[in-house]
């Protein structure tokens, strides 16, 4: 089991998946997409969210610190001081 | 004897950690070669006083008036021809920069020097940031050149989320060497790693 967490316009989600080895992160997005249009995603339910949405977010594929594979799908963080 | 750390970019990030730091045992170096202009107000721990100056002399300047902190301020662009000398004698570096090149000419001194390296980054919506060590971090680019950043203050709640955490970061790496990574939402932090 992995959990996808979700983060879209400030709010950020868990759902939790089986996933296949080798995922790609066009998967990713693409399931993401599915699972927040049917409410799947507590808290983060958007019926009419366009199929890009998450086209330029950013999957990091990460090991919690209790051991659970956890897979974020943000959007970009490019800035900090200017 | 104090640790020190280095401060790269006090902008919108930068300057905001400085503020929640102020407080912690450790030596501060402040690195940024941009002015202060009347914009930076909105989104930066900057005052009146301080438009017209170098960031980093400002900073120094506003721990000194204001609190009594010492600080060490670098007026020069950190480059890979002179990263090496501004790492001297640093415990931690803490990477508030605002772009994919510089962060990776920090990243790559920073390995060199063997100096742990913390990035502090947030989104150009302002809807999330991220506290992340550099063994887990790979620099975003824009989306497009010149994308809007920031600066216009509307982003200062996400600012002072992602200052604070960085902050929070910072002092458990002083006290235990913890390293621990953090996404930061408008609704909270959530440790990652």
């Amino acid at each position: 089991m992995t959990i996808l967490n979700i983060t879209y316009q400030g709010r950020s989600a868990d759902y939790h998946l089986d996933l296949d080895h080798g995922t790609s992160d066009a998967d990713i997005r693409r399931i993401a997409v599915e699972v927040v249009r049917s409410g799947g995603v507590r808290g983060l339910h958007l019926p009419n969210l366009a199929m890009s949405t998450f086209n330029t977010f950013v999957v990091d594929r990460l090991r919690s610190p209790n051991g659970e594979q956890r897979i974020y799908l943000r959007p970009k963080v490019p800035f900090g001081s200017r | 004897m104090a640790k020190r750390i280095l401060i790269c970019g006090v902008g919108a990030l930068g300057s905001t950690c400085v503020m929640f730091i102020r407080n912690v045992d450790a030596e501060l170096r402040l690195v940024d070669f941009d002015r202060v202009e009347s914009k930076n107000l909105s989104a930066q721990w900057f005052v009146k006083q301080s438009v017209g100056k170098n960031k980093a002399e400002a900073v120094r300047l506003q721990l000194a008036n204001f609190y009594g902190g010492k600080a060490e301020a670098i007026t020069s662009r950190l480059e890979a021809t002179n990263a090496a000398k501004l790492l001297e004698g640093c415990d931690l570096a803490v990477d508030c920069f605002d772009n994919a090149d510089s962060r990776l000419v920090l990243s790559e001194a920073c390995r060199a020097a063997q100096v742990a390296l913390l990035h502090g980054a947030i989104a150009a919506d302002g809807t999330v940031g991220l506290v992340r060590w550099d063994e887990r971090f790979v620099p975003d680019r824009e989306d497009v050149e010149g994308q809007a950043t920031c600066e216009g203050g509307e982003h200062l709640p996400m600012i002072g989320l992602v200052g604070a955490t960085l902050a929070r970061t910072i002092q458990d790496f002083l006290k235990d060497g913890a390293r621990n990574d953090y996404l930061v939402t408008l609704s909270g932090s959530v440790q990652t790693s």
